[in-house]
C-alpha cells in the first residue's frame, strides 16, 4: 500500500533521507523512531508529495506520488501533531467542511456517527473548535480521515503533547482504523507508544533508517535500549 | 481546477469573516467612514452649489443692471463664469480641490484659472480629504489585507496547509478558492453601500437621473469591484509566498506603503522633473511676446495695423478712415482679439500638452500601481479630472472670445468713428447675449482618457491571476 524505494532528499550538501526503503501494508502500523532531524518528517512529506524526492520514489497504492500527486490525494489522509483546523467552525461543521473537499458530502447523523467513531464526546459536537482540548481535535482529525475513507495514513507526532489517557485513547482508535485495513505510517518520538500501538518499528538517524523490529519481537524496555544505541 | 472545491472554499471564507468579532469590527468602522465621506461629500457640494448659484445670480444682476454704455467699456466691465461641480464630484473630488472654480472674462485677456501647482495635485494632498473616493482607494485595501494575510500564511504555521492539499483540492483551488472568497465578500459589503452612495448622493443634488450619470455610476462600481478583485488576489499571493502570517502582514503593509504613497509621489515628482512647466508669469510673458511680434495694435506705425489699415480703405473704397461706413477702432480691437486669442490658444495649448505628458507618468506608472490606474479611471468617471478641468478652461475662452467679439460688432455697426468714446449703445443690447453654459465631458471622452487606466486594470486582473497561477505551482510554497 506504501512503499519507498530508494527514497532520497538532498539540500544542498546535506541528505535529509538517505536511500530509504519501506514498506507499510494494509492494515499494518509501522513507526517511525527517532531524534529530531532524523528524517521523520521528510518521509512523511515525500510521501504527502510536499517535496519531490532527489532520488528514488515514493509510491501509494502502486501510485508514484512524484508522477501523480493528485491521484494519490484519494488514498490518504494526514493528521499533524497538532491539528488546529478551524477554530470559528465546531467540530462537525469543521468536519463536513474537509468532507466536502475530499469530495464527500455527509448528513449531519453521519457526520456525528463519523465524530463518535473518533471517539469524540457528542456534546463537543456542536462547540466551536478554539474551546477543544489537543485531544479533542486530534479526534476530530481522525474522523475526517475516516469520512475520507483514507486507505493510508500518514501521520506526524500525532500523540505529542497529549496527557496518557488521550494519547491512549487514540491508540485505541488507530488500532481500530489498522483492523480495517488502513496502512498506518506514523512518526514519532514516544517509544513506548511505538511499541503499544505500532505492527512494526524503525528507527532512524540521519537520513538512514537503521533497523526495523517488530513490535511483538521486542520489549518496551529492548526498544529502548536498541533505541538509544542506534541514535 | 475544480469550480466546486473553489465554491466550498469560498463560502469557508465567508463564514470565517462573520464569526469573527475583529474584522467585523473593522467593517463597522469602515462603514462608518464612507457614510461620514457620503454626508461630507454630499455636504460640500451642496454647499459650493449653494455659494455659486448666490454668486451667479448676483454676477448676472450686475450685467442686466449696466445702464446704456459703451460696448468697449461692457466688453472691459467683465464677466464672471463659475465651474460646476459634476454631479457625481461628491463621491471623487479628484482635482476639484485645487484647481479654480471661476474665471473672469473679459476683452483683451485671457485669465487663466488656477494651473500651476495645483493644476497637477494629486498623490500626498489627497491623504488629507475624507472623500467615498479615499476610503475606497485607501482604506478598503487596508481592510482586505487584514481580513487576508492570514488566509494562507496561517494555514501554512498550523499545518491546517497540509491537511487541506490531502484533500481533493488542489493549491491553485485553494488559492483562487481563497482569493474568490475574499473578493466576494469585499464585494458583498461595499459595492451595494458604493452604488447607494452614489445614487442617493447624485438624486439629491439633481432633479432626477440622466442615463449619462447612470452609465458613469454603473462604471465606477464595476471599476471598484475589478479592483478590489486585483487587491484581493494580491494578498492571497503575498500570504501564499510567506512563511508565516506576521511575515504576510508586513509584506502587505509594505506594499501598501508602495502603492499608495511612494508610487504616486514619485510618479507626481517624475513627472514635474521631465516635463517642465513654465510658471504663470513665464507663461503669461511668453503670451504678450509674441501678440508684440505679431503687431501692436496701439502703435500708430506697427506693419500689421498698417496693412489691416490699407487693406480696408481700399476695400471699402475711401482715403481716410473717419470716411469708412463701419468703426475702424473696433475693426482693430476686433483684429487685436483675433491676434491674441489665438496666441493665447497655442500657448494654452502647450501647457495642457505639459501637463498631459506629467499625467501620463502616472498614467504609464498605473501598471505597475493599480492604485493609479483606479484613481485616474475614478476621477474620469467622476468628471473631477484634468480634463473635465481643461474642456472648462476651453469653453470659457470660447464664450469669452465670442461675447468679445459680439460686442466689437456692436462696436463695429452702432458707434461712430467721430466721437467713439461719447456715444453709449442701448443696454438691451448686450442684456441679450448667451449666459455661459458649461458642457460636461461626455462618457465616451471621460472613457477615452480613461483607456491607459482601464487597460491597467486589466492587465493587474491577468498578471495577478498568472502570479497565483505561478505560486500553485511552486511546492516549496505549501510547507
Amino acid at each position: 500500500m506504501l512503499e519507498a524505494t530508494n527514497l532520497t532528499k538532498r539540500y544542498g550538501n546535506h541528505t535529509a533521507l538517505n536511500q530509504l526503503n519501506l514498506t507499510v501494508e494494509p492494515g499494518e502500523i509501522f513507526a517511525l523512531l527517532g531524534q529530531n532531524g532524523a528524517g521523520k518528517t521528510t518521509t512523511i512529506n515525500l510521501f504527502l508529495g510536499f517535496i519531490e524526492p532527489s532520488e528514488g520514489m515514493a509510491q501509494i497504492n502502486g501510485v508514484s506520488v512524484s508522477e501523480n500527486p493528485e491521484e494519490i490525494k484519494q488514498y490518504l489522509a494526514y493528521i499533524p501533531e497538532t491539528v488546529m483546523l478551524y477554530s470559528n467552525l465546531t467540530g462537525l461543521e469543521n468536519l463536513e467542511y474537509f468532507s466536502s473537499l475530499a469530495g464527500f458530502e455527509y448528513s449531519k447523523t453521519e457526520l456525528a456517527e463519523l465524530l463518535s467513531t473518533a471517539g469524540l464526546q457528542t456534546q463537543a459536537f456542536d462547540l466551536r473548535l478554539g474551546g477543544y482540548s489537543k485531544g479533542m481535535r486530534q479526534k476530530v482529525g481522525i474522523a475526517i480521515a475516516i469520512a475520507k475513507k483514507a486507505k493510508v495514513l500518514l501521520l506526524d507526532e500525532p500523540t505529542s503533547g497529549l496527557d496518557p489517557k488521550a494519547s491512549n485513547e487514540f491508540s485505541t482508535i488507530l488500532k481500530s482504523l489498522a483492523a480495517r485495513g488502513t496502512a498506518i505510517l506514523m512518526a514519532t518520538h514516544d517509544i513506548f507508544r511505538a511499541k503499544e500501538v505500532a505492527t512494526r518499528i524503525g528507527i532512524m538517524r540521519e537520513g538512514c533508517l537503521q533497523s526495523v523490529v517488530r513490535a511483538s519481537d521486542i520489549s518496551a524496555n529492548e526498544l529502548e535500549e536498541l533505541y538509544l544505541r542506534t541514535v | 481546477m475544480n469550480t466546486r472545491l473553489i465554491k466550498i472554499i469560498a463560502r469557508q471564507e465567508w463564514a470565517a469573516f462573520f464569526r469573527a468579532r475583529l474584522p467585523l469590527g473593522l467593517y463597522a468602522v469602515l462603514l462608518s467612514m464612507s457614510i461620514l465621506a457620503i454626508y461630507i461629500g454630499w455636504q460640500y457640494v451642496n454647499n459650493f452649489n449653494e455659494h455659486q448659484t448666490e454668486a451667479k445670480e448676483e454676477v448676472h444682476d450686475h450685467w442686466m443692471k449696466q445702464p446704456d454704455r459703451h460696448p468697449h467699456r461692457v466688453a472691459h466691465y467683465g464677466y464672471l463664469v463659475f465651474r460646476e461641480k459634476s454631479p457625481l464630484s461628491f463621491f471623487d473630488f479628484g482635482l476639484d480641490s485645487y484647481v479654480g472654480n471661476s474665471v473672469f472674462l473679459e476683452a483683451h485677456r485671457q485669465n487663466t484659472i488656477n494651473m500651476s501647482e495645483a493644476g497637477f495635485s494629486n498623490g500626498m494632498l489627497r491623504f488629507g480629504e475624507l472623500s467615498m473616493a479615499v476610503v475606497f482607494q485607501l482604506l478598503v485595501p487596508l481592510f482586505i489585507i487584514f481580513i487576508g494575510f492570514h488566509t494562507i500564511a496561517g494555514l501554512k504555521e498550523n499545518g491546517l496547509l497540509k491537511i487541506l492539499l490531502c484533500q481533493k483540492a488542489t493549491f491553485r483551488d485553494v488559492l483562487l478558492g481563497k482569493a474568490a472568497g475574499i473578493t466576494l465578500l469585499t464585494w458583498f459589503l461595499f459595492l451595494p453601500l458604493l452604488f447607494l452612495g452614489l445614487l442617493i448622493g447624485t438624486v439629491s443634488h439633481s432633479a432626477g437621473l440622466s442615463t449619462d450619470e447612470l452609465i458613469r455610476m454603473g462604471l465606477i462600481v464595476l471599476s471598484y469591484g475589478i479592483y478590489f478583485l486585483i487587491i484581493s488576489m494580491i494578498v492571497v499571493a503575498v500570504s501564499a509566498i510567506s512563511t508565516n502570517a506576521r511575515n504576510a502582514l508586513m509584506a502587505l503593509v509594505l506594499i501598501w506603503i508602495l502603492f499608495y504613497v511612494m508610487v504616486p509621489k514619485s510618479a507626481q515628482n517624475l513627472g514635474n522633473t521631465i516635463f517642465v512647466a513654465p510658471d504663470k508669469i513665464t507663461f503669461e510673458q511668453g503670451i504678450e511676446s509674441d501678440i508684440a511680434k505679431v503687431g501692436d495694435s496701439h502703435n500708430p506705425n506697427d506693419p500689421h495695423f498698417s496693412e489691416l489699415k490699407e487693406s480696408t480703405l481700399k476695400r471699402y473704397g475711401v482715403d481716410s478712415i473717419q470716411a469708412l461706413p463701419i468703426n475702424y477702432g473696433a475693426l482693430v480691437m476686433q483684429e487685436g482679439e483675433n491676434i491674441s486669442s489665438g496666441i493665447f490658444d497655442k500657448h494654452y495649448n502647450q501647457l495642457i500638452q505639459i501637463y498631459k505628458s506629467q499625467n501620463s507618468i502616472a498614467s504609464f506608472l498605473s501598471f505597475i500601481d493599480p492604485f493609479l490606474a483606479i484613481r485616474n479611471i475614478s476621477m474620469n468617471l467622476s468628471g473631477t479630472d484634468f480634463e473635465s478641468f481643461t474642456e472648462f478652461q476651453k469653453q470659457t475662452e470660447r464664450y469669452r472670445f465670442e461675447k468679445t467679439q459680439a460686442l466689437n460688432k456692436i462696436h463695429l455697426n452702432q458707434i461712430k468713428f467721430k466721437d467713439d468714446s461719447k456715444q453709449r449703445v442701448n443696454a438691451q443690447s448686450f442684456q441679450q447675449q448667451p449666459e455661459f453654459k458649461f458642457q460636461p465631458v461626455p462618457i465616451k471622452m471621460s472613457l477615452r482618457h480613461g483607456a491607459m487606466g482601464i487597460s491597467a486594470l486589466f492587465f493587474w486582473v491577468l498578471a495577478s491571476f498568472t502570479l497565483l497561477s505561478f505560486i500553485s505551482k511552486k511546492r516549496q510554497f505549501q510547507l
